[in-house]
């Protein structure tokens, strides 16, 4: 591992300028020739008249990291928030860590960007002040100038050179919460100009020099491979330029993106297939595997007191099968990248969350070391962790070399990405609680049963952490019952998975939430009240290698159930649910919703959300994250993906539905103001959503709903 | 193959397509306009819709072929200086979050307020009701839509 050395160093280009960064060492980038040497983690670059950019070393996907990350390093460094510029980071020496997801962006980065602004504002400042022959601490900075006594002014482009040649300070005082100027302020989207006038560009819009256009044909059952086909209709079709075996299939290769489609069409009907090990697979035999799998042998997740003795002994035993189906991230904007391969290197343009693994990967695949993969990762048009997946980059870069060059866009069309997903996977689980005479709770048993998504991660082995990690939002149940087991019976399913927004925290807090509600009807206690008994008076506790606050978890509860309203009456057919998770032990969230059920039709009128998420960057972007997080979330009450001979029954958006303006209910978010680091609000809000919803209907109807979608669209 | 004139968003271009070509690629492969969208090429997300004579239609299932003498407006051309009141709207209610369905739902609306100055809550999710947005900005596009109609945000009825 190499040292990590801070140092400076003079850009070209125009003029000096002032680069900053955190520099692993000093080694000659190749292209560099006039300049010093370094591997920055490069964030900053102030240019003599003033401009500020910044690079954002995770990809945007409206999760808003192009407004938020910049937002720390600009606050202590006083920039003016009028004249910066973005620009996403390249994988490479200076950025290896771009993977993006798990609601850790800002978190991840908090420290690293405050101190790269913290840092340069020192640096101006003494530059500053040796001009002006003052000390440092007489001088200070805002939007873009340092302030020197009597009134002296300069602004940092015209610093910059001077404070280029200074030492970059270890450990830059950083700025008091208090004195922020712009995080906590709600800050518009920064590319919202470029989106509203078309001129936002994603992976789809990529435009290169000679660019062809390539559809590959797949085989529909994942694993299964094209066995005869006949390409003499393909390249009949006008625009069609060659067709080409890759990996994944047969790339129709055209300059245009119809001539693609219509030569895959032509080829399709050529085409016979082996389907491989997976052909048979269908959504009814693994459900069967997974009810099975409700009992018998199982990896522990948490195992606290004897669960089983003490349901032996409990007066009451409450038992219910709680049900989650696969479920398909269907971005908006299909899978697509655009790869061109030189003599010597490759260049990519792919909308990726793994962008290191991405660019490794790709190069692999052409027989290059990484550095010779350029990787551009533009605006992404939804993510929701597909984007963490190599597939389509990698299958990019292949077909770009078999086309003997390239520029290549292969661009995947509706049914492709739906069909060759990385699912999320079905789950059974099954709930059992023991209830003694007086009514307290003595057993909670929670067994999960399906297939493991973390070995879509690990290169199909099963990691150590494997149950715990399957029972995400199990084994963490916060609530304080004297004996514990939860667990994970692995079913195996040929189908490939990923990471999908909340993973295994949205179908584990589901089926928890709404049973904890059943137990608050068996004991005739209001289900709020129970969860404030249930919590009790604890302060942080540890569940396995997670830690969470009680209090924080119980203040949120509190909150969203003030905020709704909770405990008034309602008129018939209206119910109020609840459901409260602490997200990894960092995030703290509740909602309260409010339905109604007219004839079977469900109406959910409002959500009422209370988050904890530490301090906030943004509130507009917290905002954005709590809506659309509810809104993906409760998508899953209508659509699922199933199988049928292997492959996807749903091939697009007629069937696989997702969540739209009428079935959207009004939000109203409520933040618990807290001075600990932002802690991740990109899926907090998901898990929660399902269960209120459902213990609201509960509440309106008396019905119990355990399995989702729903059926029918109906209760 | 064969020839067409279309007039997109107030300039005359001549085009050689497949007849069947949707009017969404000839847009984004020949004319290099990629605000238009591509989402499923099934009429059934909304992301590819422009303006068809005014009237909003989705690009992905409208053959170049039947097109004729309409004039197309794209989200390019819905004001010269991007400064459409819906454009505007939408920044001052802070509606994107990754952008990519948003052109569509511009697009729709402005064929709404161009035929309903004032909408209802019911005008809007009708109008708007074949627009994805996965990212769930439902609610700051009703917003944005009330806005730009010049009405405070409306009591869903």
């Amino acid at each position: 591992m190499t040292s990590r050395r801070d140092f400076l160093k003079v850009t070209g280009a125009a003029g000096t300028g002032l680069m900053l960064g955190l520099y692993l060492e000093a080694k000659p980038r190749p292209g560099e020739a006039t300049k010093a040497t370094f591997r920055p983690n490069a964030f900053l670059t102030i240019r003599p008249d003033g401009t500020a950019q910044i690079t954002v070393p995770k990809v945007e996907m409206g999760q808003g990291v192009r407004t938020a990350l910049p937002l720390a390093l600009a606050e202590e460094l006083d920039l003016d928030w009028s004249k910066i510029e973005v620009v996403n980071a390249q994988p490479g020496p200076d950025f290896k860590g771009m993977q993006t997801g798990g609601s850790t962006s800002v978190s991840g980065t908090w420290d690293s960007l405050r101190k790269a602004g913290a840092a340069a504002r020192e640096m101006l400042k003494a530059a500053a002040a040796a001009q002006w022959n003052v000390a440092a601490d007489q001088c200070r900075t805002e939007k873009g100038f340092v302030l020197g006594p009597g009134g002296k002014k300069l602004g940092y482009g015209g610093l910059s050179e001077a404070a280029a040649k200074l030492p970059v300070p270890k450990d830059p005082p950083l700025k008091k919460p208090a004195d922020y100027r712009l995080l906590g302020k709600r800050t518009p989207r920064f590319d919202g100009p470029a989106i509203v006038t078309g001129k936002a560009v994603f992976g789809l819009d990529v435009r290169r020099p000679g660019q062809r256009v390539a559809a590959v044909l797949r085989c529909p059952v994942p694993g299964g491979k094209i066995k005869t086909w006949d390409d003499a209709k393909a390249k009949a079709v006008r625009g069609v330029k060659a067709v080409v075996e890759v990996p994944t299939g047969i790339a129709v290769i055209a300059e245009s993106t119809w001539a693609a489609f219509k030569g895959r069409e032509a080829l399709a009907a050529t085409a016979t297939w082996d389907e491989g090990p997976a052909r048979d697979f269908n959504s009814s035999t693994l459900e069967a595997k997974m009810r099975a799998a409700l009992t018998g042998p199982a990896d522990d997740a948490r195992r606290e007191g004897d669960a089983g003795k003490a349901l032996k002994a409990a007066a009451k035993v409450l038992e219910a099968e709680y049900s989650f189906p696969y479920q398909a991230h269907a971005t908006v904007e299909p899978m697509n990248a655009t790869a061109l391969v030189t003599a010597d290197g490759a260049e990519m343009w792919a909308g990726s969350q793994s962008a290191n693994r991405a660019q490794e990967r790709a190069a692999a695949a052409l027989g290059l070391k990484p550095e010779q993969m350029k990787v551009n990762v533009p605006l992404i048009g939804g993510g929701f962790g597909r984007r963490l997946g190599t597939d389509f980059s990698t299958e990019a870069a292949q077909v770009a070399k078999a086309a003997g060059g390239g520029p290549v866009q292969v661009v995947w069309d509706r049914e492709d990405d739906l069909r060759h997903d990385l699912f999320h996977p079905a789950t059974l689980h099954r709930l059992r609680a023991g209830l003694d005479g007086s009514g307290a709770l003595t057993a909670w048993a929670h067994r999960i049963a399906g297939p493991a998504v973390l070995r879509s991660w690990t290169g199909g082995q099963k990691a150590p952490s494997q149950a715990a990690t399957e029972s995400n939002g199990a084994y963490d149940i916060p609530y304080a019952i004297p004996a514990i087991a939860v667990d994970f019976a692995e079913v195996e399913a040929p189908t490939p998975l990923g990471w999908w927004r909340g993973i295994e925290i949205v179908p584990n807090v589901f089926a928890r939430e709404c049973f904890l509600d059943e137990v608050a009807h068996a004991l005739g206690k209001d289900p709020l009240r129970l969860r404030l008994e249930l919590l009790g008076e604890r302060g942080t506790v540890k569940f396995g290698r997670e830690t969470a606050d009680i209090r924080r978890l119980k203040k949120v509860l509190e909150v969203a159930a003030a905020k709704a309203g909770w405990g008034r009456k309602l008129p018939a057919g209206r119910g109020l649910g609840l459901a409260c998770h602490a997200y990894d032990g960092r995030t703290y969230a509740a909602e309260v919703a409010e339905v109604s059920v007219v004839k079977g039709r469900l109406r959910i009128h409002k959500v009422t959300c209370a988050v904890d998420c530490g301090l906030v960057v943004n509130p507009a972007g917290l905002e954005a994250q709590v809506e659309g997080g509810i809104a993906f979330g409760l998508s899953a009450l209508f659509s699922q993906i199933t199988w049928e001979k292997g492959r996807t029954v749903q091939t697009g958006y007629h069937d696989f539905p997702v969540l739209r303006l009428a079935d959207m209910p009004a939000i109203e978010t409520h933040v618990v103001p807290s001075a600990e680091a932002p802690s991740g609000m990109g899926e907090p809000p998901v898990p929660i959503a399902i269960p209120a919803v459902l213990n609201a209907v509960f509440a309106a109807t008396g019905k119990r709903i355990r399995k989702v979608p729903l059926e029918d669209n109906l209760i | 193959m064969a020839a067409f004139t279309l007039s997109v968003n107030g300039k005359i271009h001549t085009v050689e397509a497949p007849p069947d070509m949707p009017l969404l690629w000839v847009l984004r492969d020949r004319f290099a306009l990629t605000g238009t969208k591509f989402g499923c090429g099934q009429g059934l997300c909304g992301a590819c819709t422009v303006h068809l004579g005014g009237e909003p239609v989705r690009s992905c299932v409208t053959p170049v072929g039947d097109v004729g003498t309409k004039r197309i407006t794209t989200i390019e051309g819905l004001d010269p200086h991007g400064a459409h009141p819906l454009q505007k709207a939408w920044i001052e209610a802070d509606v994107s979050q990754c952008g990519y369905c948003q052109t569509g739902q511009i697009m729709t609306a402005a064929a709404l307020l161009a035929k309903n100055p004032r909408p209802t809550d019911r005008d809007i999710d009708q109008a708007m009701g074949e627009n994805v947005c996965r990212c769930g900005t439902y609610l700051r596009i009703r917003e944005a839509i009330h806005r730009a109609a010049g009405q405070r945000k409306e009591v869903a009825s």
